[in-house]
């Protein structure tokens, strides 16, 4: 099976030439007939009662349809796995962009023009908690567990040198270039919906709870997703109004948000607010970490984002405490967001290890290389593989760390401050069940190969992933597999989530490969000294056709172990010194994530990553005025993602890892890993230059002069 | 958004007689901002007359003969080909970097000169048809003043309204003294200085600007201008393009040896009109063109402006862009 050994090549996306000449449908492209679209209208306060909706003058505009509210919703099951409410059932408001209706007309400018006909009226709500600054000393502990070993304010107390800061980071949004966007069509009971999602079967389960039918009458179909980053993951209420008014205008329904609509409708990061406490010895030995989250939450639901989970992984330290207050708040459900948690509890983390360091006069690295944990410093167990002193390792040498200036502010060069970074990071490794079906044909000694199971592609690779491990699975040349994907019929498999997608499905096909490979020796009846291909024995016993299924489950022994993919960051900033103006000339990302199936797709998901990243640190931030609790960024104009010119040359560099723990293929995942750690790296290059401790992102200008 | 007619221009002066006819009729130039104002309903034309197909659309030297003499920007110009014109790199580079510091190359293809001056404020809360504010709908209040003043004003403003006016190029054209040529339905051409053209918010933020309904931008007249050696646009903002300034600053220099003869300073998102640097203007000329002199002037300046809640860091960050502009003319070219 090693033969061909097309797995770990940087083959390109098989996907790629469908996508750039524009011929590959994403879910509002399918040419479905009658055609009706569909225009969400929100509530326009943050909490309080509908006492009155006005349609009549939108109910005679021209093309409408029909009208949709909470007077005439079908009942929905709110608890079917849909996030956010938002369902229409009720006056009661929530938050501020709330659902509150659907207009259906025979085209999208129609239905929207009709939607600002409606008028609405509320009885206000006084009480509406909006004001997360103010909130936040109210906030409770949350469900997210406690980690808690020896006392940490004893040895704050005692320490040579100690930490003790808070650092914040702001709300942030997925914005995936596709926002979410369905076609609903029913043929009687059967119901399909096109749609963008990170977990098909996911998909289907929760509109089928949420509309009270049995899954097997919903078809989910995406074979294609313009990203997702966590929140196509968990879907919103918009999939399930989408078959609520395809059904009561009997008719398909186009609804997809507008990018305006996606700032409060399908969840989005969290504002944190973190008080890291760090106690060292002289020498740079960690006596104790404390990480305290306090966030907010729907205001009838809870999530929050894991900010401790590196705290709990990076560094060996005897007393630590990682805990969570939260506060409920009239603002939409937070959820996933790209390295949830570990993207912006690294910040916080990292940053203290920068300011640690810095009192120590020691360098970073050192300091991080002496805390190194021999396991798992949470759970004691054994590690699956750790290669972060490797990261960190190479990184210096690939970067030229040496030549790093350690006292801030003393490389300047004309009108610009520079200054260099490092910070690290690490992502869980998990495989999850996952099924797979393989169907051979043979026509005439030709072999070919279809392998399928529900997975999604969010663009970053999986189709070519998974040809790949099939095609070397069954000794096959890519070109004779063909990947089926992104539809629910196909056999279940495990969700693009949480880094999970690609080692659950990679490690599905190839046991599906080994499964008929198998079989098709037993069938054969015969002997082998060599373990033939799959191929090959389609060939030799002329078989036309012949299919396996596999229901693949994680490997029976992968709880004993602590399975995690780590990075170590590094950030040259240029910081303009009249202007504050920052620019990210390199950026290098040293990852340790087991097995890279593609190098290729593997280094588009760092270097995606680490732009993410970059706008974390320095650009991304939306703004809620507390007096209403709308988001006073509402478009790309306001929210501001880096532009080209913010980013310098990325380069990706990964580790050679075998891990023969974490699964069978020992692969890790690499769609999250990539942006944690990178915010800490620049901050503190940019501590580096400035000799100014930003613990508040983004660093904007304003907080550089 | 809302239903509207949609008219092709053939001439000037029939777009000119259909926009007089209606008051709730708007001039479709670029584009690039009517249009998302629309989507957004915030504006609600119930009529479009489309002049991107007339042909207005030169950069025309004034020159008649040897003497030095400005240059007349037509309407319909594209912002792109504006800034790339070679008459305009040589004679106005400051007005080719403002250009260019603005938007998108996308956008900048599309966009007119006389849609440029007329594009209408980036506030947030006029962009929300669910929120206060006195410029969208007089008399609902201001949501900015007490809210998210982040981007706001610190020269100018009134209790009414404290936004600002977003263009980079009308920075520049107000340091160099243009003058905006409009046209009414009487066939009169009034050709207005920057500061009959801007207003300040007062009591009436609803008007952006002195024109009346019916009045059509026909160009834009650049006088001879002496400040081509010397001369920098300065724009700061969150990312490094393709965002609206934070602060920024045309300046120009004319020297005789190392005293300034002459020079300019306008100032973008500070106020609800480009603004003009008066004080620091006033005290630089005749003196010396050093550090020392741009930042002691750049001081004064700042001293009157009175910031937000939000907003406080524009002094300092004022007080820096004017000095770095007028270094930046300074050492221009070397
Ligand atoms: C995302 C984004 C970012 C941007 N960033 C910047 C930036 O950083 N800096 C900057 O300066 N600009 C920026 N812009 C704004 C851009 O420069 C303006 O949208 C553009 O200049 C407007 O020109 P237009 O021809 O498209 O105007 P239109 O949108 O066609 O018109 C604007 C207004 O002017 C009126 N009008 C147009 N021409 C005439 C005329 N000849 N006579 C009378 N009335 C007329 C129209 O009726 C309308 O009311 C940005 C725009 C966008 C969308
Ligand atoms: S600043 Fe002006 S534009 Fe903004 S809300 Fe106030 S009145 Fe409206």
């Amino acid at each position: 099976m090693e033969a061909n050994q097309i797995t770990g090549t940087p083959l390109n996306r098989i996907d790629g030439l469908l996508k750039v000449t524009g011929k590959a449908a994403y879910a509002t492209d399918y040419p479905v007939k009658n055609l009706a679209y569909g225009y969400l209208f929100k509530s326009t306060v943050a909490s309080g009662t509908i006492t009155q909706i006005d349609d009549a003058v939108a109910k005679k505009a021209p093309g409408v349809i029909t009208i949709i509210t909470h007077l005439n919703a079908p009942k929905l099951n709110v608890k079917g796995g849909l996030r956010g409410g938002a369902l229409l059932q009720g006056p009661e408001i929530k938050f501020n962009g709330q659902h509150i209706g659907i207009v259906v007309a025979e085209t999208f400018e129609q239905a929207r023009y009709a939607a600002r006909l409606i008028k609405v009226q509320y009885s206000g709500d006084a009480q509406a908690k909006t004001d997360f600054e103010k909130l936040a000393t109210q906030a409770v502990p949350a469900k997210e567990p406690e980690v808690r070993r020896g006392d940490v304010d004893s040895a704050m107390a005692s320490a040579a040198v100690t930490v003790d800061e808070v650092y914040e980071t702001p709300i942030e949004h997925h914005h995936p270039m596709e926002p979410h966007a369905t076609i609903a069509s029913w043929e009687g009971d059967k119901l399909t919906l096109y749609n963008s999602s990170q977990i098909v079967n996911g998909a289907q389960t929760s509109a089928a709870k949420t509309l009270n039918i049995a899954p097997e009458n919903v078809r989910i179909i995406t074979p294609y997703i313009g990203g997702g980053f966590g929140s196509k993951g968990g879907q919103w209420a918009n999939l399930a109004l989408a078959a609520v008014a395809a059904k009561m205008a009997n008719r398909p329904v186009h609804l997809a948000l507008s990018r305006q609509q996606m700032f409060n409708s399908v969840g989005l990061r969290q504002h944190n607010i973190q008080h890291l406490k760090l106690a060292a010895t002289k020498e740079g030995k960690l006596l104790a970490l404390g990480h305290q989250t306090t966030t907010h939450t729907a205001i009838d639901d809870e999530y929050t984002e894991p900010c401790g989970d590196c705290s709990k992984v990076l560094y060996a330290v005897p007393n630590a405490l990682i805990n969570y207050k939260v506060v409920p708040m009239n603002i939409i459900m937070p959820t996933y967001t790209r390295g949830p948690g570990k993207s912006t509890g690294s910040f916080a983390l990292e940053s203290a290890m920068d300011e640690l360091a810095f009192k120590l006069q020691m360098d970073p690295i050192a300091l991080r290389l002496a805390n190194e944990p021999a396991q798992d410093p949470t759970t004691g167990k054994p590690w699956s593989s750790r290669k972060l002193v490797e990261c960190l390792k190479e990184g210096a040498k690939a970067f030229g760390w040496h030549k790093r200036n350690p006292q801030p502010g003393k490389n300047i060069q004309g009108d610009y401050l520079i200054g260099h970074g490092v910070a690290c990071g690490s992502y869980p490794a998990r495989q999850r069940d996952s099924s797979a079906v393989i169907k051979l044909t043979n026509d005439n000694g030709k072999v070919q190969a279809t392998v399928e199971l529900a997975a999604a592609d969010l663009g970053t690779g999986t189709y070519t992933i998974l040809a790949q491990t099939a095609a070397d699975g069954l000794g096959l040349p890519v070109a004779q597999v063909q990947i089926k994907i992104g539809d629910s019929d196909l056999p279940p498999a495990a969700g693009s989530v949480g880094s999970v997608g690609a080692t659950s499905y990679a490690n599905s096909v190839n046991d599906a490969c080994s499964k008929i490979t198998t079989e098709l020796m037993m069938k054969s009846g015969k002997q082998f000294f060599v373990r033939p291909t799959a191929a090959q024995l389609m060939a030799s016993e002329r078989l036309s056709s012949f299919e396996t299924r596999m229901d693949a489950k994680p490997l029976a022994d992968a709880d004993n172990y602590s399975a995690h993919s780590f990075n170590a960051n590094f950030a040259e900033v240029w910081v303009n010194r009249h202007t504050g103006m920052v620019k990210v000339k390199r950026f290098l990302a040293v990852t340790a994530a087991g097995k890279i199936l593609n190098p290729k797709t593997a280094r588009s998901q760092i270097i995606g990553g680490n732009v993410w990243g970059i706008g974390m640190a320095l650009t991304e931030e939306s703004v809620i005025d507390p007096r209403w609790g709308n988001f006073i960024t509402r478009s790309f104009a306001d929210y501001h993602v880096p532009v080209n010119l913010d980013v310098g040359n990325l380069e990706a560099i990964f580790i050679n890892e075998d891990d023969k723990h974490a699964n069978k293929l020992g692969v890790k995942g690499i769609g999250e890993v990539g942006i944690v750690g990178v915010a800490g790296a620049i901050a503190n290059a940019i501590f580096n230059a400035t000799g100014k401790r930003v613990r508040e992102l983004p660093i904007t200008p304003d907080k550089l002069i | 958004m809302r239903p509207f007619k949609y008219t092709r221009a053939t001439t000037l002066p029939s777009a000119i007689k259909e926009l007089s006819g209606n008051a709730q009729s708007r001039i479709l130039a670029g584009g690039t901002n009517l249009l998302d104002l629309m989507k957004e309903d915030v504006e609600r034309p119930e009529a479009l007359i489309d002049i991107t197909h007339l042909p207005h659309s030169a950069v025309k030297s004034l020159s008649q003969g040897a003497a030095k003499s400005g240059v007349l920007l037509d309407a319909l110009g594209k912002n792109s080909e504006t800034a790339n014109h070679l008459l305009i790199r040589s004679q106005y580079p400051m007005l080719s970097q403002a250009i260019l510091a603005g938007a998108s190359a996308q956008i900048r293809n599309m966009a007119t000169n006389g849609g440029n001056l007329l594009q209408r404020t980036r506030c947030p809360y006029f962009y929300d048809v669910a929120m206060p504010c006195n410029k969208r709908t007089p008399g609902s209040g201001c949501g900015a003043l007490e809210g998210f003043n982040r981007m706001h004003a610190v020269f100018g403003w009134s209790d009414k309204c404290i936004a600002v006016h977003p263009s980079d190029m009308a920075v520049a054209l107000a340091a160099l003294d243009a003058k905006v040529l409009a046209q009414n339905e009487a066939g009169q051409q009034r050709r207005l200085t920057f500061d009959e053209f801007f207003r300040l918010p007062g009591d009436a933020p609803e008007k952006d600007n002195n024109l009346q309904h019916g009045d059509l931008i026909t160009g834009i007249e650049l006088p001879a201008s002496n400040f081509a050696d010397h001369s920098y646009y300065a724009k700061v903002r969150d990312r490094s393009s393709y965002a609206f300034a934070l602060v920024s600053v045309a300046a120009g220099l004319q020297l005789n040896g190392k005293q300034i003869s002459d020079v300019r300073v306008a100032m973008g998102g500070v106020a609800h009109k480009p603004w003009r640097a008066l004080t620091a203007e006033k005290m630089l000329k005749g003196k010396e063109a050093t550090e020392a002199n741009f930042k002691a002037a750049a001081k004064a300046e700042m001293a009157a402006a009175k910031p937000h809640e939000y907003n406080k860091f524009k002094i300092e960050l004022g007080e820096r862009a004017i000095a770095l502009a007028l270094t930046n003319a300074l050492n221009y070219g070397s």
